[in-house]
């Protein structure tokens, strides 16, 4: 097994004048949790629609477990172990937490191209399902549809979801985005659960969740990384104490 | 007693969607019973016409209401469905079981072709490009001249191995078998994993997407599945009309099976069908109650017909099966859950 899980080397992508990601480096070390900060527009989900594959970059290359991305397809690289949760929570509306957990359970199987057997009525398909909501507390709303939920439950259930399929690599941008300070902090003990098991990349605002989740942090601002390192060094850095968070001293 | 009994419970705990689908298709196997003693056969080619615009209906609403693709070109596939009858009896072939083989061939592949290049699409293109290629179909048959062109060609009854279609009653129950079957089939690709997972790419095609599954797949597997459903539903067509011409594919009827599936019920079993039944039913007697009430105006019964129509989609948000829904007889939005 390769050192890290991602490596990024060189990445480039404009948009027209404007440059979202510039000569861009950065590593993901196995059962890291890395993050990724900036201010707005710093190119943050730029960067992971990126290594996700919805966006093409100009120049450089994605590895994932030593494996070059280029020119895989989003779903291929779900399939290589990518995970991910977006900014705007996106789980399946129309359907039931549960029937959530299900599709993306018979997904992670291979099953999705059966025809015959009733899906939700499945108990192979509940029982995995109801241990990916277990993950995240959600099996005493397993029943409700997800429209019911609140938000922050949304959130966790899109958490659950891009664990389906025991990823190495999850991308979480602004996972605690729009929750309340109490789910807040259920999101940041469950993504600490996480620590160890699986690779995480984390964009996120909220410095006190950043401060107690991440090994290592990278700072992004216009496109260039202007530090890396653990929070400590970080904390240290008169490159980022100017220009994110605009201390002159 | 006890059945009638047993009805009214059923009817009070709220009538599931696929219940409500089997009620209706075991209606359309006693219906001639009735018309038999009601003496009116007239009757049995109306239900005839029902079942075959709602088979068409079915097969397009799973494209349509559970993938959530707007294909404005259906009819194309009932048109070639007929033509694969009527060309096939021009070289002599007559065998119907070889009409329909043709038909699923022809329908598939051109359903693939189709779907593959219009699914690149979404939105308004979508519906502009399968409406497109229809018209594409629609001219070219207008053009074949050796095959009637505008005028069309007639068309006997095929052979069904020892079945006799111009006997009472023949193609009326092997239209029953065809929409049984296809109600059966859609039945269970709608609940299995394909189907739960086509809705959830309508739901939200990137969250699919993110589970490894390339949505393009799906749509286009649906696709041909519907395209084969309405081309089953044209061979059929062919022998009850007894004749095929370009009119059969003219995009007014896949508006009009469109409207069929939204003013029954978009994305259910049995919507497509109680669509059918209430449209035609309409298209039957609108005219015949507006020539009671006021003569003159008989021949303007589309007046009456297009408002009803928005109505029922505007109040019933989820046609004629939201409208059971909202007043209790009907449980398909209230879905079973898986345990409890
Ligand atoms: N598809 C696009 N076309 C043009 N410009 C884009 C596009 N996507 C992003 N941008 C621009 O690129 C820059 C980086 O955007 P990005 O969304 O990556 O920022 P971010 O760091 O995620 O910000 P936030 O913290 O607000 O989410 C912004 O200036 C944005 O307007
Ligand atoms: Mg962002």
């Amino acid at each position: 097994m390769p050192d890290q899980v991602l490596e990024l080397r060189g990445l480039n992508k404009s948009f027209g004048a404007l440059t979202a990601t510039s000569n861009l480096s950065l590593t993901v070390m196995p059962g890291e949790i890395h993050a990724l900060i900036g201010p707005n527009g710093a190119g943050k989900t730029t960067l992971i629609q990126q290594i996700y594959g919805a966006l093409k970059p100009d120049s450089g290359q994605v590895f994932l477990n030593g494996r070059d991305l280029t020119g895989l397809s989003v779903p291929e690289r779900v399939r290589a172990g990518i995970g991910r949760s977006f900014q705007i929570s996106n789980v399946l509306m129309d359907f039931t937490v549960l029937e959530n957990g299900m599709i993306a359970e018979a997904a992670r199987r291979g099953q999705s191209f059966r025809f015959l057997r009733p899906a939700f009525s499945d108990s192979n398909l509940i029982k995995g399902a109801s241990a990916i909501l277990d993950r995240v507390g959600l099996l005493n709303r397993a029943h409700l549809p997800v429209g019911d939920l609140a938000h922050g439950d949304r959130r966790m259930l899109e958490l659950a979801l891009a664990l389906a399929a025991s990823p190495s690599l999850l991308l979480l941008d602004e996972p605690m985005a729009g929750a309340g300070p109490d789910e807040g902090q259920r999101m940041t003990e469950i993504i600490e659960a996480l620590r160890g098991t699986v690779a995480i990349l984390l964009i996120e605002h909220d410095m006190d969740a950043v401060f107690r989740l991440a090994d290592r942090l990278t700072v992004l601002v216009e496109g260039s990384v202007i530090a890396a390192g653990t929070i400590a060094e970080i904390s240290q850095n008169q490159a980022v104490k100017s220009a994110y968070l605009g201390d002159e001293d | 007693m006890t059945g009638l009994f047993h009805f009214a419970n059923l009817v009070r705990a709220g009538i599931r969607d696929n219940a409500l689908l089997w009620m209706l298709i075991a209606g359309f196997a006693l219906f001639p019973i009735f018309t038999h003693f009601a003496d009116l056969p007239f009757w049995n080619d109306v239900a005839m016409r029902i079942m075959l615009l709602g088979m068409a209906a079915m097969g397009l609403n799973l494209v349509l209401g559970y993938g959530g693709m707007v294909s404005f070109g259906h009819a194309a596939f009932i048109g070639i469905g007929a033509y694969c009858v009527g060309i096939s009896q021009f070289f002599g072939m007559t065998n119907g079981l070889f009409h329909m083989f043709l038909s699923i061939g022809v329908c598939g592949a051109l359903g693939l072709v189709i779907g593959y290049l219009a699914l690149r699409t979404t939105g308004i293109y979508f519906i502009m490009i399968t409406l497109a290629f229809a018209q594409m179909l629609f001219f070219l048959f207008v053009s074949l001249e050796q095959f009637g062109g505008d005028d069309g060609m007639s068309i006997d009854r095929a052979d069904f191995l020892v079945i006799d279609l111009y006997e009472p009653l023949r193609l009326y129950f092997l239209i029953w078998v065809a929409l049984a079957l296809v109600a059966l089939g859609l039945m269970f690709i709608v609940r299995s994993r394909f189907g739960v997972t086509l809705r959830a790419i309508k739901s939200n095609e990137s969250r699919v997407e993110a589970m490894g599954l390339v949505p393009l797949h799906f749509k286009i597997t649906s696709y041909v599945i519907s395209a084969v459903i309405c081309g089953l539903a044209g061979t059929l067509f062919a022998s009850w009309q007894e004749y095929v011409s370009p009119d059969i594919m003219h995009w007014t009827r896949s508006g009009e099976i469109m409207i069929i599936i939204i003013l029954g019920g978009l994305g259910t079993l049995a919507g497509p069908l109680l669509g059918a039944i209430v449209f035609l039913l309409l298209e039957e007697f609108l005219p015949l109650a507006l020539g009671a009430v006021a003569p003159a105006y008989a021949e303007n019964w589309m007046i009456l017909f297009g408002p009803l129509l928005i109505m029922v989609v505007l109040f019933g948000r989820g046609g004629l099966i939201g409208l059971l829904d909202k007043a209790g007889f009907a449980r398909i939005g209230k879905r079973k859950m898986a345990v409890k």
